[in-house]
């Protein structure tokens, strides 16, 4: 699997965020987007994801175009990991019905133990769990979806440095996938293979 | 019990109005603001219901197919604009989904219980045609306001959320599913309360109004429950149909939903 980004560029409100971004992706790669805020991190990821249309350029997957005809298999190859969402679910295990994955329920409690959580954290009230706790199960419900590019905006946001590191490790075990994330956190930035400095 | 009906004098209409003054009073002593708003409702309600009863007149007199249609035709797209105004969407992605769904669901409704269930020789007989298709109408404008409302202000206020599910699920059915569960229950609830109350502890209009014409109340009754039927079944039609084909409009070719254009700015 390999992600073009080909002249990508996005102007919001006459203004230009990024002009003419060229970078090409390969599985197994770490990537992420670093830059201050307002540079446009979390919009070129949720270019990737086909969520925001670029004012030019196009991102190609494997040779084939991001467009109408190809959104809905490139979505199947995604997974999206928000910085902060307020879901209409009560914890973990509703969201996982939500999204009808029930059978990945095995695999969401490892990465939940892999980011240092037990299981019973999947049945816990959102509204009575930090910030941080609620990050590491909605990160691992998607980590389970199991599919090539996960991107991640902001994945630091809510995380204290030990969490911070447990995730580092979890991604270092997950082979063969793309990792693109948005983030300014140093210890993020210091982990990955490459950075694209908007 | 043929009874002949008391007509009300106009004198005794007005000092009807005189009631007003309790709600104003509490509205006034916990200062909330209505006041002015149920004046103007007031005025508009008698203005319109003495036109629409010098016209109800002729129209019942004329008692012809094309003027019966075009009556519904005006409430029809009468509603179809309050829909849009009230549920503070543009109506330029809402007028036609909402026009034909509000009039696919009345000539079903029509043409099933006017047709086929009471069996009227004169389908566009003003005197079924009229109050029914209105009623119907009528709780449907309230249905889709609640329903509309809140299915494109969730997804407007929550699209972080939708984007989470479809991009994730690469299902739209299943993205949507949360802000479709949450209108449909916001619309049909109150009704649903009422279905489940009603003989107990709410006499509705309609059925008190035939009472007071003079009609045996079992006659009533079966016409009430008749109605109550025909109400849920359209308004959950018309909730529906609006929703399925409105959404055309409210999604770029991307599946990404177009808020901007669909709903307006929240004051």
């Amino acid at each position: 699997m390999e992600i073009h980004c080909e002249n990508i560029s996005l102007t919001f409100q006459e203004k230009k965020i990024f002009e003419d971004l060229n970078f090409t992706i390969k599985s197994g790669e770490n990537i992420c987007i670093g830059g201050e805020s307002g540079k446009g991190k979390s919009s070129l990821l949720k270019i990737i994801a086909g969520q925001l249309k670029p004012t030019s350029g196009q991102i190609v997957f494997d040779a084939i175009p991001l467009n109408k005809n190809s959104i809905k298999s490139i979505r199947n190859q995604l997974i999206w990991i928000p910085q902060n969402i307020n879901l209409p679910v009560y914890n973990g295990k509703q969201l996982i019905d939500l999204m009808q994955i029930k059978k990945n329920t095995a695999l969401v409690k490892n990465y939940l133990n892999d980011l240092g959580l037990d299981n019973t954290f999947l049945t816990k009230d959102f509204s009575k769990i930090s910030g941080g706790q609620k990050q590491r199960i909605i990160i691992s419900i998607c980590l389970s979806l199991n599919k090539e590019i996960v991107l991640m905006d902001e994945p630091t946001s809510s995380l204290d440095e030990h969490a911070i590191e447990l995730l580092i490790q979890l991604i270092k075990k997950i082979k063969n996938k793309i990792f693109i994330s948005a983030s300014h956190n140093e210890t993020w930035l210091q982990s990955v293979d490459k950075i694209i400095q908007l | 019990m043929e009874q002949k009906i008391i007509d009300l004098s106009f004198l005794e209409l007005l000092i009807s109005i005189a009631t007003l003054l309790i709600p104003f009073l509490f509205f006034w002593i916990y200062k909330i603001r209505l006041i002015k708003s149920v004046i103007i409702s007031v005025i508009r309600m008698i203005i319109q219901l003495t036109l629409v009863a010098i016209y109800l007149e002729w129209i019942f007199d004329k008692n012809n197919a094309w003027i019966n249609s075009a009556w519904i035709l005006v409430m029809l797209l009468v509603s179809v604009f309050t829909t849009i105004r009230r549920a503070e969407l543009h109506w330029k992605n809402f007028a036609i989904p909402l026009f034909i769904s509000g009039f696919t669901t009345i000539f079903i409704i029509d043409a099933f219980f006017l047709g086929y269930i009471i069996k009227l020789k004169y389908i566009f007989d003003a005197q079924y045609l009229i109050p029914i298709s209105g009623m119907l109408l009528g709780n449907a404008l309230n249905n889709n306001i609640i329903g509309l409302n809140s299915y494109y202000k969730g997804l407007k206020e929550k699209e972080e959320l939708y984007q989470f599910l479809i991009t994730n699920t690469g299902n739209k059915k299943l993205a949507l599913q949360p802000f479709l569960e949450t209108a449909i229950r916001k619309a049909l609830n109150p009704m649903i309360a009422t279905i489940s109350v009603l003989g107990l502890i709410s006499l509705p209009g309609m059925m008190t109004g035939q009472i007071l014409g003079g009609v045996d109340p079992s006659i009533a009754i079966k016409y009430q429950f008749l109605i109550m039927i025909a109400i849920f079944v359209g308004c959950t039609m018309n909730l529906f149909l609006s929703i399925i084909l409105a959404n055309k409009n409210a999604f770029d070719s991307y599946d990404n939903f177009k808020s901007d254009e669909i709903v307006k700015e929240i004051n």
